[in-house]
């Protein structure tokens, strides 16, 4: 058996556990007396184990082997668990992480592991001399906890008939899932029961949708397994077919496969590829007085939107993915510091581009890091100034129209702001004169790489805060950031993130001789210049729009074009990122475009007025407005 | 004569409300537990037709006590009491041994149905 085709599902999967696992040992910290997380950690370190030896990876196998007797010993009351026993965990879970990766690049454990492996047998050891004449009455739950369903594989020739069973829990029944669980031992009273669908370990779920499907190789009539398995009780319904083909791939499996996400990558590319092509056939089309290039031309346009949708839709990867880590994060972070930190965490389910997602990710354990170290204060100064001695830290994801919006909000002594004007002018980064800084000055400084926030905000961290890293990334991406921040109260960041990166519908706008391209998310709608009254703000010109100034920005002057219309109507564009506006005027509309974003690297001294660049449907290049920089 | 019940709960409260479910019923309570140890010990002693058992109670908790039960007596027909939200430890005493569950808070009907299913 070629084994190496088997990695990538080996370390999807086993990350997978393991994210479980760090779960799990939060909420097992948080209530020792719990079993469930004890259990659901036994089984995952128990199938990780199983998968390792597998491969061959034996290390990893022996380490998670090592892990594994720690839990059956807590399980089966041989051993009290400690703090120092939730520490060890931890530590094998990050090592059994690490060596996963490891493993598939021929690597072995770290060196650290050895000791691990010590440190854990040396717990289990302690623990039996503690309690002994306790018989190991654990391992039988793991293996009372294994599928039913393997059995039926063996038993060479079976003449009995194979039955598909599908039945369905009540659903105003409680502990649906234990009562699907009845229903199977009843059948299993009946003859070989094998293809349990969902398995074992769903239906100890609360949210276990009450469906549970196995075959049966029985001698018993249809209707004695109907009766059989209704006796179980609460059963709605029990549905009966004559297997049809052994080779029948079960339900479950067809209606989801797992996907190498490079292959997404490369498949998202193509429909990139696939719009520009499309966006140039049809403007072939539209110059051409063939009718019939223009009803091909608009059926390849629909089926590559179509494509491109459902690309997109596969890509769609829940917030939760990334949100999930933070719990350990935070926990960790607290630790070190010497905080009281809680987590609530909301929007897990919002859903986001695979590639936005990882971009994403980093930047958020920026702001979660300085949440907890700059913001959040020690316990005693909450306490001092009246607050909770635990601090909040509320992370949040919600879908504002084509994008969506990451909260990271604390509730700690906020941003300094006078600490930072005095800094600022210092650095002559504002006006000797200015009193205040609103939010977004503030943020515009504190994102300018290299301004010295270490020292200014906080004397606990040598650390940078990083602000510019984040802002550089999510701007990268075409997002924006803003910030929100009141002495005593708290700091919370806003990244506002595109939906997907790779496609872009945009507003192609012409200055000069010269094509720009606006990303559509953030038009909120195009007037006319000289059209509208215009007035002042502070020393800048502004449109007046229903009653609200919106400082202009006329691009041939922000660009130095030369060759601009510079009088009579001309289209202007309003820009909103957040609750910032501003007016873009250009010489012309040239009509929307979807757009591939191409990675973009500014050459130095560029001005920072651009995210990205894009080939547009004639072939040409444009570089692609930042809105966020603009208004 | 009814059948006969030995009822496992560590809350007085409890045992008594099954014992008075049950003794309406027709059934016979012939022993009471309120640890895992004493509901083994008991079930060795007594051979009740139907054990009604907690899931929590000190000293042992109910599903070890199904394991060691059906450990003897594999046809032992044991009826777990649980609460809403434990479903994995229901889960884990059926693939223990017990042979049906009651939710609490209980509804005598519900009891008496599970009752019969288990006794067949």
């Amino acid at each position: 058996m070629d084994l190496a085709k088997y990695a990538a599902l080996f370390v999807s999967e086993s990350r997978e556990h393991l994210q479980s696992c760090n779960q799990l040992l939060l909420a097992w910290e948080r209530d020792p007396q719990a079993q469930a997380p004890v259990d659901g950690l036994f089984r995952a370190v128990h199938s990780l184990k199983g998968m390792a030896a597998t491969m061959g990876f034996t290390p990893l196998a022996e380490l998670a082997h090592r892990a594994e007797n720690l839990l059956d010993a807590v399980r089966a009351g041989r051993l009290a668990v400690k703090p120092e026993h939730f520490e060890l965990l931890f530590r094998s879970v990050d090592e059994l992480e690490d060596g996963v990766a490891r493993a598939t690049t021929g690597k072995g454990l770290r060196a650290e592991a050895a000791s691990l492996v010590k440190a854990l047998d040396a717990a289990v050891k302690k623990g039996a001399q503690g309690a002994q004449g306790a018989p190991g009455k654990g391992a039988q739950g793991a293996k009372g906890a294994k599928g039913a369903g393997d059995k039926g594989a063996e038993g060479a020739r079976d003449e009995r008939p194979s039955l598909d069973v599908k039945i369905t829990v009540r659903s105003d029944a409680m502990l649906r899932g234990a009562r699907a669980l009845l229903a199977l031992r009843k059948a299993e009273g009946l003859g070989e029961v094998s293809r349990v669908a969902p398995q074992a370990s769903e239906l100890e779920r609360e949210d276990f949708d009450g469906r549970l499907a196995f075959r049966i190789r029985t001698s018993a009539a249809p209707s004695e397994v109907d009766a059989v398995v209704r006796s179980a009780g609460d059963i709605a319904g029990v549905a009966i077919d004559l297997a049809s083909d052994e080779a029948t791939v079960d339900a479950a499996a067809l209606r989801q496969i797992r996907i190498d996400l490079t292959r997404l990558d490369a498949l998202m590319k193509l429909a990139g590829e696939l719009v520009v092509a499309r966006n140039r056939l049809v403007e072939l089309a539209r110059a051409s007085t063939d009718p019939e290039l223009g009803q091909v031309g608009e059926r390849i346009s629909r089926l590559v939107g179509a494509v491109q949708a459902e690309v997109l839709e596969a890509r769609l990867t829940p917030v939760r993915e990334v949100f999930d880590r933070f719990p350990r994060v935070v926990r960790d972070l607290a630790r070190d510091l010497g905080r009281q930190v809680r987590l609530e965490v909301e929007g897990g389910d919002i859903e986001l581009d695979r590639a936005v997602l990882d971009e994403v990710a980093d930047p958020l354990v920026h702001l979660v890091r300085n949440a907890i170290d700059h913001g959040i204060e020690p316990p005693g100064e909450r306490l001092k100034a009246g607050k909770a001695a635990e601090g909040r830290l509320r992370l949040s994801a919600s879908r504002e129209r084509n994008s969506v919006a990451i909260r990271v909000a604390d509730d700690g002594r906020g941003i300094d702001r006078a600490k930072i004007l005095a800094k600022a002018k210092a650095d002559g980064l504002v006006d000797a004169a200015a009193e205040s800084l609103a939010d977004d000055q503030l943020l515009r400084i504190l994102s300018r790489s290299g301004f010295s926030t270490a020292a200014v905000i906080s004397g606990v961290s040598g650390r940078g805060v990083g602000v510019d890293v984040v802002m550089t990334r999510i701007r990268q991406l075409g997002g924006a950031v803003e910030l929100v921040t009141e002495a005593g109260q708290g700091t919370a960041f806003v990244l506002r993130v595109p939906l997907t990166l790779a496609i872009v519908r945009s507003l192609l706008v012409q200055v000069g001789a010269e094509r720009y391209v606006v990303p559509l998310n953030y038009v909120s709608e195009t007037i006319e210049f000289s059209a509208t009254p215009i007035t002042a703000l502070g020393n800048r010109e502004a449109l007046v729009i229903r009653e609200q100034p919106v400082p202009t920005v006329h691009l041939h002057q922000l660009l130095s074009i030369a060759g601009a219309v510079t009088s009579g109507r001309r289209p202007v564009l309003v820009v909103q990122v957040g609750e910032r506006r501003s007016a873009l005027v250009v010489d012309a509309l040239l009509g929307q475009q979807e757009i591939v974003v191409e990675p973009f690297d500014a050459p130095r001294g560029m001005p920072g007025w651009f995210s990205g660049a894009t080939i547009l449907a004639d072939g040409a290049p444009a570089l692609i407005l930042d809105a966020a920089a603009l208004v | 004569m009814g059948h006969t019940v030995l009822v496992c709960d560590d809350a007085i409260f409890m045992r008594t409300m099954i014992a008075d479910i049950l003794t309406a019923a027709g059934y016979e309570v012939i022993g009471e537990a309120e640890t895992g140890v004493q509901a083994v010990q008991k079930y060795r002693e007594l051979k009740p037709d139907l054990v009604t058992m907690d899931i929590v109670m000190p000293d042992m908790g109910g599903i070890d006590a199904v394991r060691e039960i059906c450990k003897d007596d594999p046809d032992a027909k044991v009826l777990m009491c649980s609460a809403m939200g434990q479903q994995a430890l229901v889960v884990e005493a059926i693939q223990a041994g017990a042979k049906d569950f009651v939710v609490k808070p209980f509804q005598p009907s519900r009891v008496l149905e599970a009752v019969q299913r288990v006794l067949g």
